[in-house]
């Protein structure tokens, strides 16, 4: 009842005859919608960026070169130093390992004086050079 | 135990202490390091090379203790700031610049 209240118009016959409400474009239709594409083709070229990206590489990597440089002469420079003051470590370690041994090789002959045929002291490698005592002891009192 | 001597007037040869003064030992004292180390090189017993360690030793400490006498605070400046930071050269430049200023290598 109410669309025909609504949507009357004077003088219809019959309920068939009502006129249509629709939705619609407005009068003269709708503006034209652009749907084409449109990609355009200008900015760098291929070879342009090419360039550009290999010159940031090598501009790059030349400055890794020379901040290789500079940490190379930081670390000649702390080597450097380290040979220089190399022989009076040493030269304290020479002195307080002598004292050791000969505390070792008084202790050495004394456990060892009962036993025939044992030469107290030296009785390490054959080939003639010095090596190191290789005891295998952890004496962290020295360390 | 940042400090170059101690109460008797004799330098301690602490880490900090002698790479401060490294450039200068590696300078001074460059004959009685090598003689220690070719002579250790021919022969690696520590017995037969005391002699020239004792000679390196020394020197090295000669080299601590004129150092001392020639430029105190910024010797002293230099190797507090060594053992702040552990001995890293490029963490003191400041300090090493003003040690080498008052005194210069060589």
């Amino acid at each position: 009842m109410t669309e025909s209240v609504i949507r009357n118009k004077p003088g219809m016959a019959s309920v068939k005859d009502m006129p249509v409400l629709q939705d619609g474009p407005p009068p003269g239709g709708f503006a034209p919608v652009r749907y084409a594409r449109r990609i355009p083709n200008k900015g760098p070229s291929a070879m342009a960026i090419f360039l550009a990206a290999f010159g940031a590489f090598s501009y790059g990597m030349y400055q890794v070169g020379q901040g290789n440089k500079i940490r190379r002469a930081l670390k000649e420079e702390k080597f450097a130093a380290r040979r220089a003051i190399l022989p009076v470590l040493q030269a304290e370690e020479d002195e307080r390992f002598v004292k050791e041994w000969k505390k070792y090789l008084e202790y050495e002959a004394e456990v060892m004086k009962d036993v025939p045929g044992w030469k107290v002291g030296e009785n390490v490698y054959n080939s003639g050079k010095w090596m190191p005592p290789a005891t295998g002891e952890l004496r962290p009192e020295v360390w | 135990m940042a400090s170059v001597i101690d109460a008797a007037g004799e330098p301690i040869p602490t880490s900090s202490v002698l790479m401060s003064a490294a450039k200068h030992i590696e300078i001074k004292c460059r004959p009685e390091n090598v003689e220690f180390l070719k002579c250790k090189k021919k022969d690696p017993n520590p017995e037969k090379c005391l002699d020239k360690g004792r000679q390196a030793t020394r020197c090295a400490l000669g080299v601590l203790k004129d150092l001392y006498h020639r430029c105190k605070d910024p010797m002293e400046a230099y190797v507090g700031c060594m053992y702040y930071h552990t001995n890293e050269f490029d963490l003191c430049r400041k300090e090493q610049k003003a040690f080498e200023k008052e005194c210069p290598l060589g």
